[in-house]
């Protein structure tokens, strides 16, 4: 849909409600924006706090449901400001409506986890607080280069990072053998990638596969093959995606279909669900988060699989996508000063029981790279990133990544758009990369937000 | 109080349930989306007034008319395709015979299933290369195709979900209308000579025609804002393949929950409605509300 800048009269919720259309018609602009709505937009010193998201406490109980329920157990020790969680489904706090409602009849949490994808959106709308004055020098100063700036607005801080997400190729040991394959096999160009995937592509199996669902998260494994050609969607504020290399991108994925070497339609939860995918058989690689070796360690004990850094085009350099979700605080929510200190003590403490608090989240009841640099050196002084994918992750492919763009819906969508039509539709991606720049361009002239990178 | 009162005032009181249900969650609702088209709404409570503004950004919304294109195609099959299986199965279990119990049980069963779970049922029999139907297709060299994944099959595919899924609800409905052709003229029709299809054409199809109308009308509004619409689409494509099964109600959650334009969406509410009301008003000028000839 196309931006059109609308006349700046403000009403309230309650005026709508309370006048009635014809009232509304009639009276003039002019009535301060919604301040009674809900929450306490002045920022209140209400005793308890509520925390939004969507690991627990969760009815299975697991490690990471654990580790939100302890976290903020310790919290609650120590402070009389209370935080109390809230556990929504992964699934409804994604796609559904429960946090937009809330956020939309002012009664947002004052604690949430919120996306790259959606930071613009929630800071547009008003509702992030400044985390800065709650947040130490030092543990700014340990955050590594571009997380904290992927979440800050004119060098003010509104979210911190709790894990970073990488992603990357993996493969199945078996296929490959199967296939007479070995590891000099392994493919480092897009056009090796199709090659092999060939060869591993059989009556039961897929030779490499891709996420095909249409959403945030397929746009996010997408970027990466666009930046190894130099691209981006957006560059010094002005549209740059119409570019050869988001036209090369969108040809690659749209030619691993086109060949016949990867589903049109993923097993179980899509492209970032390994268990279901690489590790029942049906395809032979398969890129996904560092995540997936989490879930290979609890769900596949006994499948053998490697990790390859994403394939490049010729000439091109390797990128992969950091990912990961960030603690934020509702400016407009019941207590934001104590919120933000609950995110800062959370996430960001530089003491010995912070750097502990942030090693278990990230390398003990999850799999990520750590955000910061002390707990990095924690968890490699345990020797987690010794062997292994873990290893591969830390060493060779997160230092070669981007922090997930904060585009929003208006940005997200075009782009998504031309993502489906080469890869599913045959569009031709030089007109699809040039339709979507065209939209991307139409909105970005009536934008008024904080930049979008 | 007098016996009638008393009765006027226990009916009354039957009827407050569904009365006020319908009002607090359907009429006071619909009135609010109306007033909310008018203004833009940023999805953090901040309401401005914009006239028409929301109304005349759909003129140049080529995804709106996309969606529109898909839930019309999606309409003009599943409607008659769906009208034909519920109205043939009600004919074939019309009549007692041994175990009709259970084959009616049986048609009606995917009704009572979440429509999540009748996704995900069917997401699995139709998975690439491994999924039950990729098999059975197989020896025909058709083990490849991607029912869900390929832009000119997904639509197709959703509607011959939707059909399973509904054909034993409808049938039911056929089969209520069928219990109320009175025996006699059937067999009035047959001692005068008539064969099956005869009895079938003139007796029974021209007294169905309520039934039939109401189904139509039912599944044809069913179709463009019903459960199928939305829960369907949103667990099986998310409204892919390359916006192959984007339902204009699909659309309007996008634009309400992912875009936070619920003023926008608010106002594709009412033109939807709207669309509805003057098919409906269609269909009833066309049959005259399927009353009877006579009538």
């Amino acid at each position: 849909m196309a931006a059109t800048p609308f006349p700046a009269r403000q009403f309230s919720r309650r005026s709508v409600l309370r006048g009635g259309l014809g009232a509304l018609a009639a009276s003039a602009a002019g009535v301060p924006l919604l301040s009674a709505c809900g929450g306490n937009s002045s920022g209140g010193d209400a005793k308890e706090m509520s925390f939004w998201n969507f690991y627990g406490p969760s009815d299975d109980q697991g490690p990471q449901s654990k580790w939100f329920v302890d976290t903020v157990e310790e919290w609650n020790k120590n402070n009389d400001v209370k935080v109390k969680l809230r556990y929504i489904p992964g699934k409804d706090y994604l796609n559904g409506t429960t946090l937009q409602t809330a956020f939309q009849s002012g009664q947002g949490p004052d604690i949430f986890l919120i996306s790259p994808g959606d930071f613009l959106r929630y800071y547009n709308g008003g509702v992030l607080q400044d985390l800065g004055s709650a947040l130490s020098d030092e543990s700014k100063a340990d955050y590594l280069p571009g997380l904290l700036e992927a979440r800050s607005v004119d060098g003010k801080v509104y979210g911190l990072p709790m894990e970073i997400e990488p992603l990357a190729m993996y493969y199945s040991e078996a296929a490959f053998e199967k296939a007479g394959l070995s590891e000099a096999d392994l493919p480092k160009t897009w056009d090796q990638t199709l090659a092999v995937a060939q060869k591993l592509t059989n009556g039961k199996q897929y030779g490499v596969m891709f996420e095909t669902q249409p959403g945030y998260y397929q746009n996010f494994t997408w970027y990466p093959f666009m930046w190894q050609g130099d691209g981006n969607a957006i560059k010094d504020g002005k549209v740059a995606f119409d570019s050869p290399a988001s036209v090369q991108a969108l040809k690659f994925w749209g030619d691993t279909i086109k060949n016949k070497v990867a589903p049109r339609k993923p097993l179980g939860d899509g492209g970032g669900d390994v268990v279901s995918n690489l590790g029942s058989g049906a395809v032979a690689m398969q890129q996904s988060g560092i995540w997936a070796v989490a879930d290979l360690r609890a769900k596949a004990k006994n499948f053998k699989y490697g990790i390859i850094p994403h394939p490049t085009p010729d000439g091109g350099k390797p990128a992969t996508d950091l990912g990961g979700w960030a603690f934020v605080a509702n400016s407009k929510g019941k207590n934001p000063e104590a919120a933000a200190k609950f995110i800062a003590w959370a996430l960001g403490s530089t003491d010995a029981a912070g750097v502990e608090r942030q090693r278990q989240w990230n390398t003990v009841v999850k799999t990520n790279v750590p955000p910061r640099k002390s707990v990095q050196q924690a968890a490699d002084a345990k020797g987690a990133f010794a062997e292994g994918a873990l290893k591969k992750f830390v060493s060779e492919i997160a230092p070669t990544g981007k922090p997930e763009p904060r585009f929003p819906p208006e940005v997200y969508q075009p782009i998504a758009d031309a993502i489906q039509a080469c890869q599913l539709n045959a569009a031709d991606p030089a007109k699809a990369a040039a339709d979507a720049a065209e939209k991307i361009d139409t909105f970005l002239k009536t934008y008024q937000g904080a930049p979008i990178s | 109080m007098t016996r009638r009162r008393r009765e006027a005032l226990a009916a009354y009181a039957f009827l407050a349930p569904d009365t006020i249900g319908l009002l607090v969650f359907v009429a006071i609702p619909m009135v609010l989306a109306f007033g909310v088209a008018f203004f833009k709404v940023d999805g953090f409570g901040n309401y401005q007034y914009v006239g028409l503004a929301n109304y005349k950004l759909m003129a140049g919304d080529d995804q709106l008319w996309a969606s529109l294109k898909v839930t019309a195609m999606y309409v003009v099959t599943f409607v008659p395709i769906a009208f034909v299986v519920s109205f043939a199965l009600a004919m074939l279990v019309r009549n007692h015979f041994k175990g009709i119990g259970w084959v009616r049980s049986a048609f009606f069963l995917p009704n009572v299933v979440s429509l999540v779970v009748v996704g995900l049922i069917w997401q699995f029999l139709l998975v690439d290369k491994r999924g039950a139907l990729s098999r059975l297709l197989a020896p025909l060299g058709l083990g490849d195709v991607s029912f869900l994944g390929t832009p000119s099959l997904a639509l197709g595919t959703y509607v011959v979900i939707s059909v399973w899924f509904l054909m034993g609800y409808q049938m039911l409905v056929f089969l209520a209308g069928l219990k109320d052709v009175p025996k006699e003229l059937e067999d009035a029709a047959s001692i005068d000579g008539a064969g099956p299809w005869q009895r079938f054409r003139y007796v029974i199809w021209p007294l169905l025609r309520p039934t039939s109308f109401f189904v139509v009308v039912n599944s044809t509004i069913g179709a463009v804002t019903g459960l199928q619409a939305f829960d369907l689409v949103f667990v099986l494509t998310k409204g892919g393949p390359a916006r192959a099964t984007s339902t204009v109600v699909l659309y309007i959650y996008e634009q309400a929950f992912t875009f936070n334009n619920m003023g926008y969406a608010a106002a594709l509410t009412t033109v939807v409605v709207a669309i509805l009301v003057v098919c409906t008003g269609l269909m009833f000028g066309f049959t005259r509300g399927g009353r009877f000839d006579e009538d």
